[in-house]
């Protein structure tokens, strides 16, 4: 996909209000509160958002809905002209392949595959031909995120290359959105730090949104805007 | 989609290689089954075919088949001398020739016969046919060669027995290979067994009387006496070869008979047996019985007449293919218990997979759902596991045919050289359809985990 080429699903850039959020709550059987209970949220598009909050404060439940891995029971979740409470599973899993790039804390890597074949794999699986100049892209990127050896087989690399890796796959397909679900989590300080700074450099460079959800107070510090839950509930 | 396969089904290739040996074996077991039983069935059946028409006294028709087609010695009852005189003047006939059990060469059969046999039985591949008293012709699987000599021995291979040194044959041809049991066979001049035998109960009784058929009455009696030693078969040759010499004793025999007295008193001269064979010893209404006769009709109705005609008090008929198709009617549980068994451990190989499939996919279900999350639809999911069992399932059908091909051979060719029965393997249009319908239930059981990976929910499935 030609870099330039505009997106018609998910403007990047110029529109004011990219995700809006409305009355969503989310239950889960054998819990009395909701899990989670948000009235209204707005993100611009461009934006870089930390979601913070304690365990089990409702960070992963809120990026499942935002991902559309979790069908939004009640409310409206619009993400530019989609609303993904109307969408079937099937669509939501198109939709997030073409605009949602993940980061995940236990990286998600398939080991038996090299570097550059983990930052192809989704574009594999979701179309039966890499499009053209992909191939390119994601050596682009793993060279961006510092990773020489592009044929290195996944399983023989440090956790800081692999979470890394995982970086250059979220941005493979220039999602509008990116999504890190605790990213820094599982690595130690500088490896974090450096994951950290990639994926601020890397949502700039692009423009896409950035939302990360962690409780890690340095990588919180470097994002613009932050969001605090507690319990579910969205804390100003 | 297929390197990730790949790469999957390399990281776990030790598993995946005992899902497809387990596959591949009970598909084997089943295939060896089946080739087997069919091989057998043809090969027999060929080996049948080989005679259109059998003809021995009244009793088991089984045993009149298994002696005169596939050459296992039994105790059969002997036919009257003039029944093989009478069927070779039959114009329905196109020849007749007696099966007579003589002794063994080195565990090969020694059959007495004529020289109509060596040709119905396809004619020669090297040599001439018998033409004297001292001459055979042998199989195509006989480990001997033209020119070659040999003493016959009593009884068969492992059982105890004495050598007749005092008859000596000598190689003179070679059948063509008939995949028949014949193929192991020394075909010899009837005339010639029957002198042996006379010889041979002239040692048992230790007298020397003028005329050999009533001597050979007394020999039998002692022989019976001491049924140690002879096996069966000869016994009753015996005693079928005196009722004839008793009642109708002729010149011809005496005088072939004396020939080998003279053989016996002067040990190494093989003048006695330099005699040419004689047509009409056969063709005399008094010649010894036999404990079989195969017959070739000229045609069709005339193999039913004979058949009608030859069922007598005296004389049974048989079609040796009929005989077999019946012979396999009563052994269809076996095969049927045999199938089952092999269904059955297919089956089981069959549920233990899905089982093993199965509980991989529940303990995928994190890679699975991040594959989700990362945006693979939930068809490239199914196809991925669908492909992965589908791929080892088919492998091991595939590589189980094989095998159970090789293995039917193996067993083939070890049955033909102890039989000489070839066994042809081989499969037929409905083996395809079975392997084409195995890896269709393969696919379809596939699919079960498959779908189960489907329908998981990528977050939960994330969560763990
Ligand atoms: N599938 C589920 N079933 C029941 N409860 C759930 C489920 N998923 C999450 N929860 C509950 O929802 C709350 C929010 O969880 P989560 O979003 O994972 O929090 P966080 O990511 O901030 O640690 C927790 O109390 C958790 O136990
Ligand atoms: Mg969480």
């Amino acid at each position: 996909m030609p870099p330039d080429t505009p997106r018609s699903d998910a403007p990047r850039s110029g529109a004011p209000r990219f995700l809006r959020l409305r009355a969503v709550e989310q239950r889960f059987p054998g819990l009395d509160m909701p899990a989670l209970a948000i009235a209204a949220l707005d993100i611009a598009a461009g934006e870089q958002v930390a979601v913070m909050g304690p365990s089990g404060s409702g960070k992963t439940t809120l990026i499942n809905l935002l991902t559309g891995l979790e069908r939004v029971g009640q409310g409206s979740l619009i993400w530019g002209d989609t609303d993904l409470a109307t969408l079937s599973e099937g669509a939501r899993d198109r939709w997030r392949a073409a605009n949602v790039g993940l980061v995940m804390q236990d990286f998600h890597l398939f080991p038996g595959l090299s570097a550059l074949e983990n930052v192809l794999l989704p574009q594999r699986l979701a179309r039966l031909v890499l499009p053209a100049g992909a191939q390119a892209e994601a050596g682009r990127l793993l060279a961006r995120v510092g990773i020489e050896r592009q044929g290195q087989a996944i399983e023989t690399m440090s956790r800081g290359q692999m979470q890394r890796v995982a970086v250059a796959r979220a941005l493979a397909v220039r999602p509008a959105i990116i999504v890190a679900d605790e990213p820094t989590a599982s690595l130690d300080a500088d490896s974090g730090a450096a994951v950290a700074q990639l994926l601020l450099e890397l949502a700039g460079e692009s423009g896409a949104t950035l939302l990360v959800a962690t409780h890690d107070a340095a990588l919180v510090a470097r994002l613009p805007r932050v969001l605090r839950l507690e319990s579910g509930r969205l804390k100003d | 989609m297929l390197r990730f396969i790949a790469a999957d089904l390399r990281r776990q290739w030790a598993g995946a290689l005992a899902i497809l040996l387990l596959v591949a074996l009970a598909t084997a077991l089943g295939v060896v089954v089946t080739l087997q039983e069919r091989a057998l069935r043809l090969g027999s059946a060929r080996a049948a075919d080989a005679f259109d028409l059998v003809v021995g006294a009244p009793g088991s028709e089984t045993q009149l088949v298994l002696s005169s087609v596939f050459l296992q010695a039994a105790p059969l009852p002997l036919l009257p001398g003039t029944v093989l005189a009478g069927l070779i003047a039959d114009p329905r006939v196109t020849w007749a020739a007696p099966v007579g059990f003589g002794d063994f060469i080195e565990g090969y059969p020694i059959v007495g016969t004529t020289p109509v046999l060596v040709e119905g039985m396809g004619g020669l591949a090297q040599g001439r046919g018998f033409a004297r008293l001292g001459e055979a012709v042998i199989g195509a699987n006989v480990g001997m060669r033209l020119g070659d000599h040999f003493h016959p021995q009593h009884g068969r291979v492992g059982e105890p027995g004495g050598t007749h040194t005092e008859i000596t044959y000598h190689v003179v041809g070679r059948l063509a290979p008939t995949g028949t049991p014949w193929d192991r066979a020394v075909l010899v001049p009837i005339e010639t067994v029957w002198l042996a035998h006379h010889h041979d109960e002239a040692d048992a009784a230790g007298a020397a009387a003028t005329n050999p058929f009533l001597r050979n009455a007394h020999a039998d009696a002692a022989h019976e006496g001491d049924a140690q030693e002879a096996e069966p078969l000869n016994d009753e040759a015996h005693s079928g070869e005196t009722h004839g010499s008793e009642t109708h004793g002729s010149e011809t025999h005496g005088s072939e008979t004396h020939g080998s007295e003279t053989l016996e008193g002067e040990a190494g001269q093989p003048d006695a047996l330099d005699a040419p064979i004689r047509a009409d010893s056969l063709t005399d209404p008094h010649a010894p019985g036999v404990p079989a006769i195969v017959v070739k009709p000229r045609s069709i109705a005339d193999a039913y007449k004979l058949r009608q005609a030859y069922r007598t008090d005296h004389t049974w008929a048989v079609f040796p293919g009929e005989v077999l198709t019946r012979l396999y009617g009563t052994l269809g549980d076996v095969r049927l218990v045999l199938s089952l068994v092999a269904s059955g451990a297919q089956a089981l190989v069959g549920a233990a997979i899905l089982l093993v499939v199965t509980i991989h996919v529940v303990q995928r279900r994190r890679q699975i759902g991040a594959l989700r999350a990362l945006g693979a639809p939930r068809l490239a999911i199914f196809a991925i596991v669908w492909g992965e069992v589908a791929l080892i399932a088919a492998g091991g059908l595939a590589a189980g045919f094989a095998l159970g091909y090789g293995g039917a051979l193996a067993l083939s060719s070890a049955f033909s050289t102890a039989s000489g029965v070839s066994l042809p393997v081989a499969f037929v249009p409905g083996d395809l359809a079975r392997l084409a319908g195995l890896v269709l239930a393969a696919a379809i059981v596939a699919s079960l985990p498959a779908v189960l990976a489907y329908r998981q929910s990528p977050a939960a499935a994330l969560r763990g």
